[in-house]
């Protein structure tokens, strides 16, 4: 069971989490071998020092924040289920006194329902749009010079029209033609749009994840940034970043796209592998061969010759995207562009360890990221500090 | 609650839970006491002792807790449910900052609010300093599991099953996070015998 040495079940040894028979060889072996029992005892210095860990005692005054949104959150649902009682009047009633006043009342209270429904419709969370061109839309309607898009409600722009919205205020977006676009919600903790098709430029100034675009294929993750987003009438988009980075998601499927990077998105696949747009077209349309279109082996080839020291990105995500000799034919390269950091093996990546994956990248992006950005990281960090 | 505190671990854990379901404030008031601060420090400690963002995370597990407690059923332990929503609320919160904010930067670590009977039992105040900085430095999930195993005194399987990862991999992890601790702080090796 234990081959040469030892060292990997200390831990285990020393918390009592070994078998009876695992735990005897462990000791047997520490008896014959002075390596293993030198790194048990720094093991044991480990735990002893972990143990000198405090707890700490949580605030008095959590429990007051936790009651109050608890009585905000019962207020709500109060409210919903209001709302959703509204009563209807019988069309059948004949007419009588007693039943007419019966009526009478219901109407009354129908309308102060209805008007107190109408009032907190208004008061719901809402964008304001300004037209830039055209004669856009919102629920099929079109408005002014400004207008308030409230949540679940349709903004379409024609071929000559263009808005801008001011997304609560954490940042813009412009509407391009030919767009239709809604709020899906907006809070405190998130603000999510629907892409259904067309184009937005987003420019968000917010701490990342604040700020979700759902398209047909991929949620678009704001991480700090300014990006342009398109979805054609099949549900395909395309990310485009200008600053920052943005988290292209689908289920498990994750692309981080750095400034001056892009991604495509197809339904039923989720978001593509990102390249820089500067990439050879050799690579780029490698990529969208293996990613969309069965390119396979032959693809995955021609993406890992053509790649330059900047498409780590692109070599990055495809690990993951790639399988046994291929997956060592990325790592061979990814190595020999960018030798992999003190604790990070070949072994370890090529069964995709996350922790060396990520250790990796996060050495990786100070080659995707470019002077300007850093420059902005720094003025963020200041901002949110 | 009397008859409740009576009643053995198991079955108050059962009977709160039950209340909780059915909505009895008292029940979750109960409820919040009894794991508060080990859902605090965890949060503290992954966050280099940011008491405001650890209380921050710590409102947010037990509101989703009081949310969600109509769904427990029971199947899983509700301390392995428990640490799972503080752990990914821990890792989520660290996902959205991590690309902008230094994470676990030791020389920025807030000195956290200890318990003052523990603070008896601590070996010295120098070496709990050194382990805070030092536990505030190593990677999120090797934290995680370091934080599960000596605040919530949790076994390598009840980790495994919050984590959602092998025992193995649990035993990897705190070896990897005990020699790194030993690496940094071995040279307060003589003030720890000194202080036993």
């Amino acid at each position: 069971m234990f081959g040469n040495h030892v060292n990997k079940y200390f831990s285990a040894y020393a918390h009592g989490e070994l078998t009876a028979v695992e735990s005897e060889r462990v000791a047997a072996h520490l008896e014959t071998c002075a390596r293993c029992r030198e790194e048990f005892e720094e093991v044991k210095l480990g735990i002893r020092l972990a143990e000198c860990l405090p707890s700490a005692s949580a605030p008095d005054s959590l429990w007051e924040g936790i009651e109050s949104s608890l009585a905000r959150q019962g207020a709500e649902e109060k409210r919903r289920r209001r709302a959703a009682s509204f009563p209807r009047v019988s069309s059948r009633l004949s007419f009588n006194w007693p039943r007419a006043a019966t009526a009478g009342a219901f109407a009354c209270f129908a309308l102060l329902a209805l008007g107190g429904w109408l009032y907190y419709r208004s008061t719901r969370p809402a964008w304001e749009v300004e037209r830039l061109a055209g004669a856009p839309s919102i629920d099929a309607r079109s408005f002014g010079e400004t207008g308030r898009l409230g949540v679940g409600k349709w903004l379409e722009t024609d071929e000559q029209s263009r808005v801008q919205i001011d997304v609560a205020n954490i940042g813009q977006v412009e509407v391009a033609p030919n767009t239709r676009v809604r709020i899906v919600e907006t809070g405190l903790t998130e603000h999510r749009m629907e892409l259904a098709r067309g184009t937005l430029h987003a420019r968000i100034w917010a701490p990342p994840r604040l700020f979700f675009v759902d398209t047909p294929s991929a949620v678009a993750a704001d991480l700090g940034c300014a990006y342009t987003l398109e979805v054609d009438d099949a549900g395909r988009s395309l990310l485009r970043v200008t600053s920052g980075f943005v988290a292209l998601e689908r289920g498990a499927r994750e692309s981080i796209v750095p400034a001056g990077a892009a991604c495509l998105t197809q339904p039923g696949v989720g978001p593509g592998t990102p390249f820089f747009e500067d990439a050879s077209e050799e690579l780029a349309g490698a990529l969208t061969r293996f990613d969309f279109e069965g390119g396979g082996p032959e693809a995955l080839r021609v993406v890992i010759e053509s790649a330059r020291p900047r498409d780590t990105l692109t070599l990055w995500h495809l690990l993951a995207r790639s399988e046994g000799e291929w997956r060592e034919r990325i790592y061979e390269r990814l190595a020999a562009l960018d030798a992999p950091p003190e604790g990070v093996t070949r072994e370890g990546i090529l069964r995709l360890d996350s922790a060396m994956l990520e250790t990796w990248k996060d050495r990786l992006e100070d080659q995707w990221v470019n002077e300007d950005l850093r420059s902005v990281r720094k003025a963020w960090r200041k901002l949110w500090k | 609650m009397e008859h409740c505190a009576a009643m053995g671990e198991r079955q108050t854990h059962e009977a709160v839970i039950e209340a909780c379901q059915r909505g009895e404030r008292d029940a979750f008031r109960l409820l919040f006491e009894n794991y508060k601060d080990k859902v605090f420090s965890v949060a503290l400690y992954f966050f280099g002792g940011d008491e405001a963002t650890a209380g921050d995370i710590t409102q947010q597990v037990f509101l989703k807790l009081f949310n969600c407690i109509g769904q427990f059923q029971g199947d899983a332990e509700f301390t392995t449910w428990l640490y799972r929503l503080t752990t990914n609320a821990c890792v989520d919160e660290a996902r959205k900052r991590r690309r902008w904010l230094p994470f676990g930067d030791a020389t920025e670590m807030k000195e956290p609010v200890v318990k003052k009977s523990q603070e008896q039992a601590l070996a010295s105040r120098e070496v709990a300093d050194s382990v805070k900085r030092a536990v505030g430095t190593l990677r999120p999930k090797l934290r995680v599991v370091l934080l599960l195993k000596y605040f919530e005194e949790l076994s390598y399987e009840e980790i495994a099953a919050v984590v959602g990862c092998s025992k193995g991999t649990v035993a990897s992890r705190l070896n990897r996070g005990h020699k790194i601790l030993a690496g940094k702080l071995g040279h307060l090796r003589g003030s720890l015998v000194r202080t036993e």
